[in-house]
């Protein structure tokens, strides 16, 4: 048979075929980091709680202190979640037979847990302590965002390695004076809330990340 | 030296155009005939066998974890990275002859060229499995390379494993462009003389179209002629990397700045090796006695007695310095090589890379195929094992003598490596059985009646 | 997305979990605690406890349901009231207190949300050294959460094990006992270890008043007796001999392991310590006289190897020589040989020399004549009340245990015991073999067995109940000084087991719970409360002792010495030539007498000298191996008696010549998964070596005869000990000397900075610009002068720092995981050479060649000097590790948590402490200096705004080291212990010459040799 070299109607294809080696490469790229990415997949995060807990009703509305019912903040690692018996200070007065309530009610009489679902889930070979944090005038804003506007708990920041380093790199714009820890909203000096500054900045600022004990591995990692 | 043909061999003087038909018939015949050696398929059989056995071994390592092979406290690295090496080595030779040797215009070359290349590519195929899958978690390995994710964390540069990673992709991509480009015009060759028509469009495609026109032939001149140029740094660059991954460390018997020219001697050495090993069996089984002459062999003997005294050198001044730095540790490490526990792999390796070379000052050696394959084992056997000394013998005896012990390899480590053997040979079979394993174009380029009238058609 | 196997990292909630979900019989049992925890009302400890359980119980329904691309969802379980003052997370510390062999040890549990997880010594109790502590109540910890601790109450003849259960043992032991009392309980005994209780000792009251005719026996395999007999012949009553070894400047120990194996030996180590400090030119001088190598052997200045049955004409010959009678010498023929001699007027003069400031002292498995000559001559050294302290014994009646047990079994062989309650011990396992007690115990018809698992004993007893860990249940003992110390439970026991006082007050028919019976104890010891009883007790419970309760002392005089009458070899005996051959039983630094077999940490844990792990072997010094034509692990019949026992050789050096040791507690056919279990086929580590021991002589076994099998059999250490090359060995001897830099005290006083000549070191600096350190510069000082090698430190960090057990065959590769291993060289004469040892974690590297080779940057360093290593960024190159000179990284080439998928098996994560990173497969891991440490510390400081004191960061190995070898601090800090230690004379760092500038800094190690010896 005669040779094959490409016939005419191929050419046709030509620059699809060119269009397909350049854009398909690019499009994966693209659709893998945003898909893969945490404000995709995390951002949000808002599972169905056993018991519709309102933080805007009790903090927005009723403003509660965060400390009131997350009481261990300050001196550990975990910033507990409150024994129904915490509840029950209010509620043995107050809608005392709201069926919501019930869960709440039966942990407190017969020690049946109420079985909360966690939100703020990291990794276990992060070892975060809220005590550090919040002593040094980190805001629970900074990571769990507006929560006295949340009517069901969720994830409001990625929570990424990525986005933890960002801070500190430099806390200094996400500091604030520790009686406004609890402040949601907080406008202060600099409030730039989890906005750091960056690397030319930081440096004009005479902060050498290099060298800065947050940036260490074994702060976060043991 | 770039006498094409023998007389001896082609009494009748013969036009341009019945050589080149000649070429023609000698490359494609082996593609095209219809009955293959014995050989072919029982050496085709054994392979198939062992590259199942490359799969068996990998899903157990995958599933159990390193620690199904040798390595230890003290011996972290073992046979994977020995073969690594090793593998990366025998890499070597394809893109020297391609390239150097085509630089240099020796057209001897063009006869064993492009096997030699696709010997290449498929070594870097197996070295390249080894980093892969010697590390610990190898679902991560792609934290080797440097792409953003959100742990905010870029690899880190300073380690020769880095480096590696990428000298070893580069002339892998390198080569495998050189290899192919080379080949269009054969595949065009191909193409035309297809029987079938499946096969025409395959060879079609493959050749890109290639016309064989004026034009298209100046291109693929420059193109060849600047890749081969791209080439050539490679061909230094890769194994001296590779040699950093020692001769950056601190260990006695790795911390030595001799490694890139001696590892590169040593490369090129166990390159023209494993060339021989494949070229001189595939020479006799198909008939490529009057393309693959007997002055190519012996000219690539030579070249092995070279760099095999290179690398004979580079032990001696290894040795030298040992002594001569007055470093204890350096001296221990190499008197203990020789008088240590692996004595033995060291005997085996000063014999075959000191000793067996030399065997090529004679020319019988050079031009018996027995003997010449005897000796060209024997030099793989050499530089598998100086790899093994040099990995494992420096690193179970270091600096703190608590921490000594030996090594011994299990049945999975042999495994994998026969596997990748395998591979390697499953893919060349293939390459002959397919491909056109001498570059048909450049061997008529080379030929006197070529160079006799320039109107030769073709 | 996670890198660590998810399921393998453990925090205190996943493990809690997977515990849970896995094991149903424990989620039955923690649904009984929450069905039965109405009844837990009200306060006090106990409730406490409860509602920990509780937690847990809660915390354990938390399912692991996968939930989309989100890894698995977690679930937060609150309880229904916290406790007061109970965080979640936050670790918490008790007081309580272990029993080995008689004695209670103080100790410091740390607790995790109601689980403990790691043993420390209690600092505050007066009888110990400062919070060391030893590796066995290390590894105890381990024991509580042994999966293969009994998990149900077993009854022979009962229809089901099951039908066995505490409540069915209780309508039992009512009806049955209450039909003995009628007989005045003719045919009742009971046979228990060694027991300090004072409660156990008051129910023993009781039940021996309500069961006049019962008798209660007692028995130890590695029993003091000798001791106690000694001290009745040379005062008239038994006594305690404590050592005081801060007041002593010669001590002379004779086959007395008085630093590792001996009820106050964290005390004696601390102390004798304490007398060597080079830098104050503070020096203490040690003989040791003695047949197999000990740690005490290798801390001293001179070591004598002798045949066990030789010491006692050497004692009695050193008697004659202080007492200056030379006729009352025993006349054998080893005395003459020039060395013997030579030693023994040399240790006379050293020990008059220093009159007032001298003791001598006897292992316990020597005569109780030596232990009488010993007294006698410490009254001639004027040692007695100085540095001898004689305790007098609380209960002097006591037979000894050989001749107790034996007694026992002589009535059971005679038909007169129908009913026997055993309290823990194995006697069926390690009872001397003429004693007979199988056969005995087959003619009981009722026997009680309490016990942890059911072992060798329990599973010919009729009755098997569940012992209760030390961690589970109230109770108290007495220290070996006496100090009344007292033990609370940190959990309920996780499988229903019982304490021997449960046990006990329910044959004695009593009521009261084991605490309040415990506190009515206190109540007698200090007499009746004057102010708030109930404060009292709670100090005491916060304690753990009670101060001031200490035996009484004496410093009565000795009698005279009776004529000694020697055996015909003792008198004949020579050490050299080929007189017959003894063997000696040692207790295991493993499994002590066998009760610890089934602990993966203890058998993992190498020997001090052999540096075995996995098996005991037959010691023997390479010349008597040589007279005998035996060679390195090969398998020899050893016969005594008719009984025989096949062991594996291991060429020991220093070994006394013709004396073969063997430790005993190995070869256990119903330990466990770990120590053997014949039952599911499990072959034990090592040969059970009992069957050589005797009533007559149960631990120094004369006139045996040895006989080669043919068979060889592979033992496994984790240092290759001397089967190199002749190349390798010179040079290991030429390294040693530089990595272990030693000097005499008096080479040290001519030449203070000797180290700095040892090796010429070219003149440093590095090419690029030093990082200095203006924040914290962590650094560890390791004293060689100190570290006895006693391995404490390397179960601590193993306990500390979630290192795994990896079993024999994968040491024998080479790829044991200790974090901090202990390296032993031996020096000069094979037949009896010097040791040194030298602990080596990772030396943290100012310039560490690790960090620059690993391609992922999972290996950096920290701001404050430390090597952090990310476990969860590694992948596993292994690069580090062969770049690394100390060669201390470890990598985890397996899953080693493959076990936990067992259900069976969850319970041991229990055990993990969650502030550190439980690794994976595939994952490079090392000593990180206890970060979580420094960081629970920096974070506690910051929080209430005040500066780190020195001190305050204590390092695993630190804490648990008896003799302070290990310090660690801030180096920037100029006050601080460790820059001070770092700037002594003798500090120096470990292969300097590749400028790695480590942050572990070793001080040489000092000798303190006679001159006329040396």
């Amino acid at each position: 048979m005669a040779r094959f070299i490409f016939p005419e109607w191929t050419q046709t294809f030509r620059k699809w075929a060119l269009l397909l080696l350049g854009g398909a490469p690019i499009y994966l790229v693209a659709l893998v980091m945003c898909g893969a990415n945490a404000n995709t997949l995390r951002v949000g995060y808002q599972p169905e709680q056993p018991v519709p807990y309102s933080h805007a009703l009790h903090v927005g509305e009723l403003g509660l202190d965060c400390r009131y019912c997350h009481n261990t903040v300050e001196d550990a690692a975990v910033a507990a979640i409150p024994p129904a018996a915490t509840c029950m200070n209010c509620h043995r007065m107050i809608r005392t037979d709201s069926p919501k309530l019930t869960p709440v009610r039966e942990a407190f009489a017969n020690k049946k847990p109420i079985k909360w679902i966690k939100v703020h889930d990291l990794p276990d070979y992060v070892y975060f302590n809220h005590s550090a944090h919040v002593t040094r005038g980190i805001g629970c804003e900074s990571c769990h965002g507006r929560v006295d506007l949340m009517t069901q708990i969720y994830q409001a920041k990625p929570l990424t390695m990525e986005w933890c380093t960002d801070c500190h790199h430099d806390p200094s714009t996400a500091r604030r004076p520790e009686e406004d820890i609890t402040v949601m909203g907080w406008h202060g000096e600099n409030a730039k809330v989890g906005y750091p500054l960056t690397l030319p900045e930081r440096e004009k600022a005479g902060l050498n990340p290099k060298n800065s004990i947050l940036m260490n591995c074994s702060t976060c990692h043991r | 030296m770039d006498t094409a043909i023998d007389k001896d061999e082609t009494p009748q003087k013969s036009t341009a155009a019945a050589v080149f038909q000649r070429v023609t018939e000698t490359v494609s015949g082996v593609v095209e005939r219809r009955t293959w050696p014995k050989a072919w398929y029982i050496a085709f059989a054994i392979s198939c066998c062992l590259v199942v056995l490359l799969g068996i071994s990998l899903w157990h390592l995958f599933f159990t974890g390193i620690g199904i092979w040798g390595t230890n406290n003290t011996e972290g690295w073992g046979w994977a990275i020995v073969n690594f090496v090793f593998w990366v080595g025998i890499g070597h030779a394809g893109t020297l002859i391609s390239a150097i040797l085509f630089l240099m215009r020796q057209t001897w070359r063009t006869s064993i060229n492009r096997s030699a290349e696709a010997m290449t590519i498929f070594a870097v195929m197996c070295a390249g499995i080894f980093p892969l899958i010697h590390v610990g978690r190898p679902w991560v390995v792609y934290w080797m390379f440097p792409l953003p994710y959100d742990m905010d964390i870029w690899p880190q540069f300073r380690s020769p494993l880095m480096w590696d990673v990428f000298a070893v992709s580069t002339y892998f991509t390198v080569s495998l462009l050189f290899w192919y480009m080379g080949m269009v015009p054969d595949l065009g060759t191909f193409r035309d003389r297809a029987k079938s028509k499946i096969k025409a469009v395959v060879f079609g495609v493959l050749s890109f179209g290639w016309r064989g026109s004026a034009k298209q032939w100046h291109r693929y001149e420059r193109a060849y002629l600047l890749l081969a140029a791209l080439a050539t740094p490679l061909v230094l660059s890769v194994h001296s990397v590779v040699s950093f991954d020692f001769a950056v460390s601190q260990q006695p018997g790795w911390h030595t700045p001799i490694f890139p020219p001696y590892f590169v001697a040593g490369a090129i050495y166990s390159g023209f090796g494993m060339v021989l090993t494949l070229l001189v069996p595939a020479r006799y089984l198909f008939g490529l006695g009057d393309i693959i002459k007997k002055s190519h062999i012996e000219a690539m003997c030579k070249v092995l007695l070279l760099t095999g005294s290179l690398v004979a050198f580079s032990y001696m001044t290894e040795f030298f310095i040992a002594w001569y730095s007055g470093n204890p540790y350096e001296g221990f490490t190499f008197f203990n090589r020789v008088f240590g526990p692996f004595q033995w792999a060291w005997g085996i390796m000063a014999f075959c890379n000191v000793v067996v070379p030399h065997f090529f000052w004679f020319k019988k050696c050079r031009t018996n195929p027995w003997i010449i394959m005897g000796l060209v084992l024997l030099v793989n056997v050499g530089m598998w094992f100086e790899r093994f000394i040099i990995i494992v013998s420096s690193l179970t005896r270091e600096f703190v003598p608590a921490t000594w012990d030996y090594f011994v390899p299990t049945f999975w480590d042999a495994a994998t490596f026969l596997g990748t053997i395998g591979m390697f040979l499953f893919l060349f079979l293939l390459f002959l059985r397919y491909l056109p394993m001498i570059a048909m174009s450049e061997v008529k380029a080379a030929t006197p009646e070529a160079h006799a009238d320039h109107h030769g058609t073709h | 997305m996670s890198s660590l196997d998810r399921n393998q990292t453990q925090t205190y909630w996943r493990s809690l979990d997977d515990l849970a979900d896995a094991a149903p019989e424990l989620k039955k049992i923690i649904d009984d605690e929450l069905a039965r925890d109405g009844e837990a009302a009200g306060d006090g400890p106990l409730s406490r406890r409860r509602f920990m359980q509780i937690m847990g119980a809660s915390l354990a329904f938390a399912s692991m349901a996968g939930a989309g691309c989100r890894w698995e969802k977690e679930e937060i379980i609150p309880l229904g009231k916290r406790p007061d003052n109970y965080i979640p997370g936050k670790p918490k510390f008790y007081a309580t207190a272990m029993e080995l062999g008689g004695v209670a040890t103080g100790l410091v549990a740390t607790a995790y949300d109601g689980r403990p997880t790691k043993i420390e010594g209690n600092p505050q109790h007066p009888s110990q050294g400062g919070g060391a502590t030893t590796g066995f109540a290390q590894a105890s910890v381990l024991n509580l959460y042994d999966p293969d601790r009994s998990r149900h109450f077993v009854r022979k003849g009962g229809t089901l094990p099951l039908d066995a259960s505490w409540k069915s043992f209780q309508r039992f032991a009512a009806e049955h006992f209450s039909k003995l009392a009628q007989s005045g309980g003719r045919g009742l005994r009971f046979l228990s270890e060694a027991q300090s209780s004072p409660t156990v000792r008051a129910l023993r009251a009781e039940i021996l008043a309500r069961f006049p005719q019962a008798q209660w026996h007692e028995y130890e395999p590695l029993s003091r007796d000798n001791e106690r007999e000694g001290t009745r012949q040379a005062f008239g009553a038994p006594m305690r001999v404590a050592l005081n070894l801060t007041q002593a400047k010669v001590i002379a120990a004779f086959d007395s392991d008085f630093l590792i194996h001996h009820p106050a030996a964290l005390k004696n180590a601390r102390d004798f310590a304490r007398g060597r400090r080079p830098d104050d030119k503070v020096m203490n001088r040690l003989y040791c006289i003695e047949s197999a190598f000990t740690a005490t052997g290798s801390a001293a200045d001179h070591r004598l190897p002798l045949r066990s049955d030789l010491v006692l004409p050497f004692l009695l010959a050193l008697e004659a020589r202080l007492a200056r009678n030379p006729g009352a010498s025993p006349k054998g023929a080893f005395l003459a040989e020039p060395e013997v001699a030579k030693f023994l007027k040399v240790l006379a003069s050293d020990l008059l020399h220093n009159r007032g400031k001298a003791v001598v002292t006897v292992g316990p498995r020597q005569p109780a004549t030596a232990h009488a000559a010993a007294a006698r001559i410490n009254a001639l050294l004027a040692a007695a009340g100085r540095t001898v302290v004689y305790y007098v014994d609380e209960d002097p009646e006591r037979v000894p245990h050989t001749a107790d047990i034996t007694r026992l079994c002589r009535d059971a062989g005679a038909g007169k015991v129908h009913t026997l309650v055993i309290l823990g011990g194995n006697p069926v396992f390690n009872a001397p073999v003429d004693a007979g007690f199988k056969n005995a115990l087959a003619k009981i018809e009722t026997s009680i067995h309490l016990s942890d698992n059911v072992d060798e004993t329990s599973s010919v007893c009729t009755w098997h109940i569940p012992r209760a860990h030390y961690l589970e249940a109230w109770g108290d003992g007495r220290a070996f000084d006496g100090t009344y110390t007292l033990r609370q439970p940190i959990l309920e026991p996780l499988w229903g087991a019982r304490s021997d006082i449960e046990v006990l007050a329910a044959i004695a028919g009593k009521t009261e719970t084991p605490q309040e019976l415990v506190r009515k104890t206190l109540d007698t010891v200090l007499g009746p409360a004057t102010i708030d009883g109930t404060l009292r007790w709670r100090k005491a419970i916060h304690d753990g002792f009670v101060p001031n309760t200490a035996f009484a002392t004496t410093t009565k005089a000795p009698g005279p010495a009776p004529a000694v009458r020697l055996t015909a070899s003792q008198n004949a005996g020579t050490r050299r030539a080929n007189g017959d051959l003894e063997v000696v039983l040692v207790p295991s630094t493993a499994t002590f007498d066998g009760r610890f077999a089934n602990n993966g940490w203890l058998q993992e844990m190498p020997d001090f000298m052999t540096k075995l792990t996995w098996d005991n072997a037959a010691l023997m010094s390479p010349k008597t191996a040589a007279a005998l034509g035996i060679h390195d692990e090969d398998v020899i019949t050893i016969k005594s008696g008719g009984r025989t026992v096949d062991a594996a050789v291991y060429l020991m050096p220093g070994q006394a010549p013709f004396s073969i040791a063997l430790a005993v507690g190995y070869g256990r056919t119903h330990a466990g998964y770990v120590g053997g279990l014949a039952s599911a086929g499990i072959d034990p580590p090592g040969v059970d070596v009992y069957p050589l021991s005797t009533t007559k002589s149960p631990h120094i076994i004369g006139g045996i005869s040895v006989s080669r099998t043919g068979r060889t059999y592979k033992l496994v250490g984790t240092q290759d000990h001397w089967k190199m090359d002749k190349l390798g060995m010179a040079e290991r001897e030429e390294r040693a000397a530089l990595l272990i830099r030693e000097a005499t005290l008096k080479e040290f006083k001519q030449t203070p900075n000797f180290v700095d000549h040892m090796m010429h070191v070219p003149g440093h600096g590095s090419l690029w610009q030093e990082i200095k350190y203006d924040g914290h510069k962590w650094g560890m000082a390791t004293d060689l002068a100190a570290c006895i090698g006693c391995n404490s430190c390397t179960l601590a960090c193993q306990a500390e720092n979630n290192v795994p057990v990896v079993g024999k065959d994968r040491v024998a590769m080479e790829r044991e995981m200790h974090w901090l291993r202990i390296d032993r060289y031996f020096r000069g004469d094979p037949e009896n050479p010097t040791v040194a040892y030298q602990p080596v974690g990772c030396q943290q590297c100012e310039n560490a060649p690790c960090e620059s080779v690993c391609p992922v940057g999972a290996t950096v360093h920290s701001s404050e000097g430390l090597n952090d290593m990310t476990y969860n960024r590694c992948v596993g190159t292994r690069y580090c590790a062969n770049n690394c000179p100390y060669k201390v990284r470890r990598f985890n080439f397996f899953n080693y948590r493959e076990f936990l998928d067992n259900p069976k098996n969850k319970v041991t994560s229990l055990q993990y402490n969650p502030e550190v990173t439980v690794r994976s497969r595939g994952v490079m891991e090392k000593c990180t200096f206890c970060v979580q440490r420094i960081q629970a510390v920096k974070i506690a400081s910051k929080n209430d705004k005040r500066p780190i004191r020195d001190g305050e960061i204590v390092t695993a190995c630190q804490q648990a080291c008896p003799t302070d070898a290990i310090v660690f601090g801030d180096l920037n800090d100029e006050h601080s212990r460790v820059r001070k230690l770092h700037e002594s004379p003798r500090a120096y760092a470990m292969l300097e010459v590749l400028y790695t500038r480590p942050r572990n800094n070793y001080l040489a190690r000092i000798r303190n040799p006679h001159e006329d010896l040396s």
